[in-house]
This record gives C-alpha cells, sequence and structure tokens, in this order.
C-alpha cells in the first residue's frame, strides 16, 4: 500500500476516533452549530470587562463627534483610511510613532480610537501608546469602523494632511 | 548515532501528540472555541475540525510511540504542524489575540509557539525520511543474528 494512501486511512481512522471521543466528553464540541470567533460573538464585540482602555459604543461617540467635543483616531491601514473614515478623524496605524499627533490630541477632552475587526486589537494598541503618551481619557470604539458605518455616524474621505503637518 | 536520535525524535513527537490531545479531551467545547478564534475555519465546521485535530493527534501520536505506521504517522503529523504554523502565523501578522490551543490550557499564540511547531515540523519530517520503527528493529535484529550465526 502508498504511503500517501497509508497517511489517508490513519487521517480518516483519527477523524473517526475523534467524533467518537467527542461523545463521550463532559464538554463536547456543538456538532451541527456554528462556533463563531469569541470576538465576533453578539455581544461581545470589544467589550471585555478585564479591558486595560474604556469602551464607548457608537451611540455615545457619535454626539461626541457632531459636537467636536471628542478626537478621533483611526488605527486602521492608510489605504483604509483614504477610503473612508470618522469625519475629523487623525490617522494612526499600530506601528507608527504617535510625535505628530500627541499635541493636537492633548488638547481634546476625550480621545476615541477604533479600528476594522470587532476585536479591537489595532485599537487597543494604538490607545495603550496614546496613554503613554500622556492622554488621560482614551476610549476604544465598540464595534469598530463598521457599527460607525452601520449607525449612521458622519465620514469622510481622502489622507491625513494634519498627520504629518505638525502641530501649526 | 543517528538512529538513536531519530528513536527519540519518534518517540517524544509521538508523546507530545498524545499529550496535546489527551489534555483537549475534557473540554472539546473550549477547543473549539480556539479554533474559532483563528478566524479562518467556517462556523459550521469548527466542531469537526477540533474533533478531526484531537483524533488524529491522538492516533498518530500513538502510532509514534508504538512504531506502527512510523512512516505515515510521521507525514500526517508533519502536515499537521505545517498548518498549525501557517494558523498561528496567519494570526499573529493580523494582530489576532489569541490563545494557541496547543495542549488546552490558556497557552497564548506566540511566534515562539510558532518556533516550537517549526521544530517540531523538523522532527517529524526527520522520523518520516527514515522511521526507526518497530519494523526498522526487527530488520536490524536479524542483521545482528544473521551476523552473528555466520
Amino acid at each position: 500500500m502508498s504511503l500517501i494512501l497509508r497517511a489517508g486511512l490513519l487521517c480518516a481512522s483519527g477523524v473517526a476516533l475523534g467524533l467518537l471521543a467527542n461523545g463521550f466528553t463532559p464538554r463536547p464540541a456543538p456538532l451541527g452549530q456554528g462556533v463563531l470567533a469569541s470576538a465576533e460573538q453578539p455581544g461581545a464585540a470589544c467589550e471585555d470587562a478585564q479591558a486595560s482602555v474604556a469602551r464607548i459604543s457608537v451611540r455615545e461617540a457619535k454626539p461626541l463627534c457632531l459636537a467636536c467635543a471628542a478626537a478621533f483616531v483611526d488605527a486602521r491601514s492608510p489605504q483604509e483610511y483614504a477610503a473612508g473614515h470618522v469625519t475629523g478623524a487623525l490617522h494612526l496605524s499600530p506601528g507608527e510613532g504617535a510625535e505628530t499627533i500627541l499635541p493636537r490630541l492633548r488638547a481634546a477632552p476625550t480621545v476615541i480610537v477604533y479600528d476594522r475587526d470587532r476585536d479591537c486589537a489595532a485599537a487597543d494598541r494604538v490607545a495603550t501608546r496614546l496613554q503613554a503618551g500622556g492622554i488621560r481619557d482614551v476610549r476604544v470604539l465598540t464595534g469598530a469602523w463598521p457599527e460607525w458605518l452601520a449607525g449612521g455616524g458622519p465620514g469622510e474621505s481622502g489622507s491625513c494632511s494634519l498627520c504629518t503637518a505638525g502641530t501649526r | 548515532m543517528t538512529a538513536r536520535i531519530l528513536i527519540a525524535c519518534r518517540l517524544v513527537l509521538g508523546a507530545l501528540f498524545v499529550w496535546a490531545a489527551v489534555a483537549k479531551l475534557p473540554d472539546m467545547a473550549a477547543f473549539a472555541q480556539d479554533v474559532a478564534n483563528y478566524r479562518l475555519v467556517p462556523a459550521l465546521l469548527v466542531p469537526f475540525v477540533a474533533c478531526a485535530v484531537v483524533g488524529v493527534e491522538l492516533l498518530a501520536g500513538a502510532a509514534l510511540i508504538l512504531g506502527l505506521l512510523v512512516r505515515p504517522a510521521a507525514l500526517v503529523l508533519a502536515g499537521l504542524l505545517a498548518v498549525f504554523t501557517a494558523f498561528l502565523s496567519q494570526a499573529l501578522l493580523r494582530g489576532i489575540d489569541l490563545r494557541c490551543g496547543c495542549f488546552g490550557g490558556d497557552e497564548p499564540a506566540s511566534w515562539w509557539t510558532v518556533a516550537r511547531d517549526v521544530a517540531m515540523l523538523a522532527a517529524a519530517l526527520a522520523v518520516a525520511r527514515r522511521p526507526q520503527g518497530a519494523a526498522w528493529l526487527r530488520r536490524k535484529a536479524a542483521m545482528t543474528r544473521s551476523a552473528s550465526s555466520g
């Protein structure tokens, strides 16, 4: 019997063994039901009670944006930022230096960071760096950019001229 | 000397995979969640993939320890390790913060986990290339007997 055939048979037997063992385990994997990633489960998006950075929902953040009472920071890629972002948002990817935009953000009473993913991983990293840079009230937007769009939050497109123009 | 190293690789790899499977068995639901968190497998397939991984780890690991079907078992585990490495790397590159799900428990995924998988992959490929299993030991014993009697 060829090596590949024996490997295939071993695999098939292993799969059968795994499915059989699942029937006897105290906490089986739910066969026949979908399992979503933790960050994609309803209500779990970015809402970790242990998170080191405070959260803010789209419903709470939208009025702050309309009243210019908060500065927004977009933690997605420059291309995604250019395609569309929260009106007036500055851009800062997790790998970029924050020195250029920090003076502007210090003048804002609240800074709201958002990214693309519902787990807020990139926004969390940027928010932590802003906190380390001396920004006191930093929040991460739950639901990220997709929820901002779905909630009818104001947006605009184009690259970030203020991000490279210094403190003017 | 090389034969002894390869036998050690076979036994250690086998033990690691049996341990990994046994550690996951009591809470397969948690392992399915770990698989889902890599965000590569469609939600409906996640529980089946979780069961398949545990079953294959258990069977191939036991085969390596017992020295049976060594070459196919090492090949299967090499394939599994290549997939693990790809899954871990994409998650780390995408900035997804997750548990690796390797041996049950809460071990976070990191580049150290990737390096460990690559080292195990190299060992599995070495064992697949020159399997030192039960058949090899029987052949070696027969050769020793015929040499001493002749």
